[in-house]
C-alpha cells in the first residue's frame, strides 16, 4: 500500500498562547493525486489547516508527514513548500512591479539559476492558462480572472506535487469561477497532483472526489 | 522586452517602485559620500602637497623635536648636523601659519638667504631677501589674493615688510605662501634661536649600498649626534606632521557623522520598505522563498541604495574640489583632480553603508511569519 500524500495526526493549533484554538486534533489522510475540499463555516479552522498542510504554519501540537516524512524535522518547511507545493490565494497575492511573466517566475528564483530557463518555463505555463497574449502586463491591467490564471500559473512553477487552493473563486464572477475550476481539475487530472481546496461554495465542494467538513477545529464525521 | 526575471531586476523593480523616496534616500547618503570624498580629498591632497614641499627641493629627511608638547628645536643643531658624513646639505626653518588680513590666512616660512630651499621656487619677478631685513616673498597665488606685487609693502602683526618678490613653488604649499628671513620670523614668533625643523639633503649612497639602507643609518646617526631629536624621512614627515594629521582628523571625523547621517537615511527607508511590503514578504515566503533569499533581497537593495548614493557622492565630492581648487583661500593646497584611489574607497564605503543600514530591516523582514506576513494585507 503506498503511503499518502499527506498525512494529518492528532493536530492541534492555538494561537495567542492557547487563548484561540483554531484546530483541535484533527486526523486526515490524502492521497496522491486526490482532489479534496475543505469545507465548513467561516472560522472553523479551514485555512488554518491549509496552512499546516502547505507547510506555512508549524502545528502547535500533533504532526503533518508528507510521503510519510514528518514536516517540520525531517523536511524543512522552506524546502517543502519551494519544491512540492503551489499556493493559489482568494486576492490572488501577484507582486504588483511585476508583469505576468514576471511573477510566474518569482518561485523559481532561486532553484533555476539560468534567467533563459525561467522565462522560458513561465511564458509555457501561461500559454496553458491561455494568457500568451498578457504576458506583459502588470497585474492592474488584468482582469480578475485572468490575475487568478497567472496565479496558477506561478503555482505550477516549480512543478509541485499538491496544490492548495484558498477560497479560489472567492473573488470572482460565477463565470470566471467555473472556467477558474475547470482550469484547476484540468491540471490535477493530467499531472496527477493531489488538489486541496478551501471553499464555502456547494457547486466546488460537489465537484471533489472527497469533502471533510471542519466545524470548530475538528473534522465532522 | 526581455522576460527575463533576476534577483538584481526583482531588486530594481522593488526601489523604482517608490521612486522619491528612493531618490531622496539616493540624496542622503550622496550627500554623505560626497561630504567624504571632498573633506578626505582636501585632506589627501593636502598631504601631497607637502610631500612635493619635501620632494620639490630635494629634502631627505626633516629633524623635529621628539616631545609632543615642545615643537621646536636649537637652530645651533644646523651645525652638528651638516658635518655629519651622510649629510650634503642642512638648512633650519619656521612654518607658521598667520592672519595677513581678515579673510586671508597663510603659511608663513622662515628661510635662511642660504637656503637650498630656493632651488625650488621660480622667480616670477624680484630676487631673493637678505638676512636680517624686513623682506618678504610671496608665492604667486597668495600675491594674487592679497592684490600685492614687487616692491609693495605687506604688513604681518603690526610689523611692515617689503615685497621683494613673487615665486611660482614647487609645491601649492609654497605657492599660497609668504618666505621671510628666518630671524625675522623668530622675532614675530618668539622662537629667537629656536626652529620648527632642519631639512637635510643627504649626499649620494656609497655604491652598494641600497638606498633604504643608507636612509636608515643617516636617519641613525642623526639621531645619535642629536640626542632628543628625531629624523625622519620625508615621505613619512609629509604624513605625519601635526597639520596633516589635524587635516586628516577633521576630514575623517566631519565625514563619518555625515557617513551615520546617510546610513540612518537608508536604514529609514529599508524599514518603512519592509513594513509596507509585510504581505508581499508573505507571499514570497509562500512561494517557497527562504529566509535568507528574504534577507539577500532587502540587503541588496540596501546596497544597490548605498551604491548608488555612492556615485552620486563622488560626483558631488569631485564639484566640492572643483570649487575649493577655486577658492583663493584653499586653491593653493588642493587640486582640481579627484584623487582616483578614493573612487574604490569611497564606492566600498557606500557599499558598506548599505549593508549596514540593511541589516535590522533584513533581520526582521526575513523573521516575518509568512501566515502573519499573508494577514497584512
Amino acid at each position: 500500500m503506498t503511503s499518502p500524500a499527506l498525512e494529518v495526526r492528532s493536530l492541534f493549533k492555538s494561537y495567542d498562547e492557547g487563548r484561540i484554538e483554531a484546530l483541535r486534533g484533527v486526523d486526515l489522510s490524502i492521497a496522491g493525486g486526490e482532489y479534496v475540499a475543505i469545507t465548513g463555516p467561516s472560522g472553523s479552522g479551514k485555512s488554518t489547516l491549509l496552512h499546516m498542510l502547505g507547510g506555512l504554519d508549524s502545528p502547535t501540537t500533533g504532526e503533518v508527514r508528507f510521503r510519510n516524512v514528518s514536516l517540520g524535522s525531517a523536511i524543512d518547511l522552506d524546502t517543502y513548500r519551494s519544491r512540492n507545493v503551489g499556493f493559489i490565494f482568494q486576492a490572488f497575492h501577484l507582486m504588483p512591479t511585476l508583469r505576468a511573466i514576471e511573477n510566474v517566475q518569482v518561485p523559481m528564483l532561486g532553484l533555476k539559476p539560468c534567467s533563459f530557463d525561467r522565462a522560458a518555463r513561465a511564458r509555457d505555463l501561461l500559454k496553458e492558462m491561455g494568457l500568451e497574449n498578457r504576458k506583459e502586463q502588470y497585474p492592474n491591467q488584468l482582469s480578475a480572472g485572468e490575475r487568478q490564471r497567472v496565479a496558477i500559473a506561478r503555482a505550477l512553477a516549480n512543478n509541485p506535487d499538491i496544490l492548495l487552493a484558498d477560497e479560489p473563486t472567492g473573488n470572482l464572477d460565477s463565470v470566471n469561477s467555473a472556467k477558474i475550476m475547470e482550469i484547476l481539475i484540468g491540471i490535477q487530472q493530467k499531472r496527477g497532483m493531489t488538489l486541496i481546496v478551501v471553499t464555502h461554495e456547494d457547486v466546488i465542494a460537489h465537484a471533489a472526489a472527497r469533502q471533510v467538513r471542519i466545524r470548530d477545529g475538528k473534522v465532522e464525521a | 522586452m526581455t522576460a527575463q526575471l533576476s534577483f538584481i531586476g526583482f531588486v530594481r523593480k522593488n526601489l523604482w517602485r517608490r521612486r522619491l523616496r528612493t531618490l531622496l534616500t539616493l540624496c542622503g547618503i550622496g550627500m554623505a559620500i560626497g561630504a567624504f570624498v571632498g573633506l578626505v580629498g582636501f585632506s589627501n591632497a593636502f598631504e601631497q602637497s607637502w610631500l612635493r614641499l619635501y620632494t620639490s627641493s630635494g629634502t631627505d629627511i626633516a629633524i623635529i623635536q621628539q616631545t609632543f608638547l615642545n615643537t621646536s628645536l636649537p637652530e645651533s643643531a644646523t651645525a652638528k648636523v651638516t658635518a655629519l658624513p651622510t649629510v650634503a646639505q642642512a638648512t633650519p626653518m619656521i612654518y607658521n601659519v598667520m592672519d595677513l588680513t581678515p579673510e586671508v590666512n597663510a603659511l608663513v616660512y622662515g628661510w635662511k638667504a642660504d637656503s637650498y630651499e630656493f632651488e625650488s621656487l621660480q622667480f616670477l619677478s624680484g630676487g631673493p631677501f637678505h638676512d636680517g631685513q624686513p623682506e618678504v616673498m610671496l608665492g604667486e597665488l597668495l600675491s594674487g589674493s592679497l592684490h600685492k606685487k614687487t616692491g609693495d609693502t605687506l604688513e604681518i602683526q603690526g610689523s611692515p615688510f617689503k615685497v621683494v618678490a613673487i615665486y611660482h613653488g614647487g609645491s601649492a604649499l609654497e605657492t599660497g605662501a609668504v618666505i621671510m628671513p628666518l630671524d625675522q620670523l623668530q622675532q614675530l614668533s618668539s622662537l629667537q634661536g629656536k626652529v620648527s625643523t632642519i631639512h637635510v639633503r643627504l649626499r649620494p649612497a656609497p655604491a652598494g649600498e641600497a638606498p633604504d639602507e643608507y636612509l636608515k643609518r643617516a636617519q641613525a646617526q642623526i639621531e645619535a649626534a642629536l640626542p632628543g631629536l628625531r629624523a625622519v624621512p620625508a615621505a613619512e614627515r609629509a604624513g605625519n606632521n601635526q597639520f596633516v594629521r589635524l587635516a586628516h582628523a577633521s576630514a575623517w571625523g566631519t565625514s563619518s557623522i555625515a557617513l551615520l547621517i546617510g546610513i540612518l537615511g537608508i536604514a529609514n527607508t529599508m524599514a518603512m520598505s519592509v513594513f509596507e511590503r509585510t504581505g508581499e514578504i508573505g507571499i514570497l515566503r509562500a512561494l517557497g522563498w527562504k529566509r535568507g533569499q528574504i534577507m539577500i533581497l532587502i540587503q541588496l537593495e540596501a546596497c544597490v541604495l548605498g551604491l548608488g548614493g555612492g556615485f552620486l557622492g563622488i560626483a558631488v565630492g569631485w564639484g566640492a574640489l572643483q570649487l575649493l581648487a577655486a577658492m583663493p583661500q584653499t586653491a593653493g593646497i588642493v587640486s582640481a583632480t579627484l584623487p582616483l584611489p578614493l573612487v574604490p574607497e569611497a564606492l566600498g564605503i557606500s557599499i558598506l553603508a548599505g549593508l549596514i543600514a540593511g541589516a535590522l530591516p533584513a533581520w526582521r523582514g526575513a523573521q516575518l511569519s509568512p501566515v502573519e506576513a499573508l494577514r497584512h494585507d
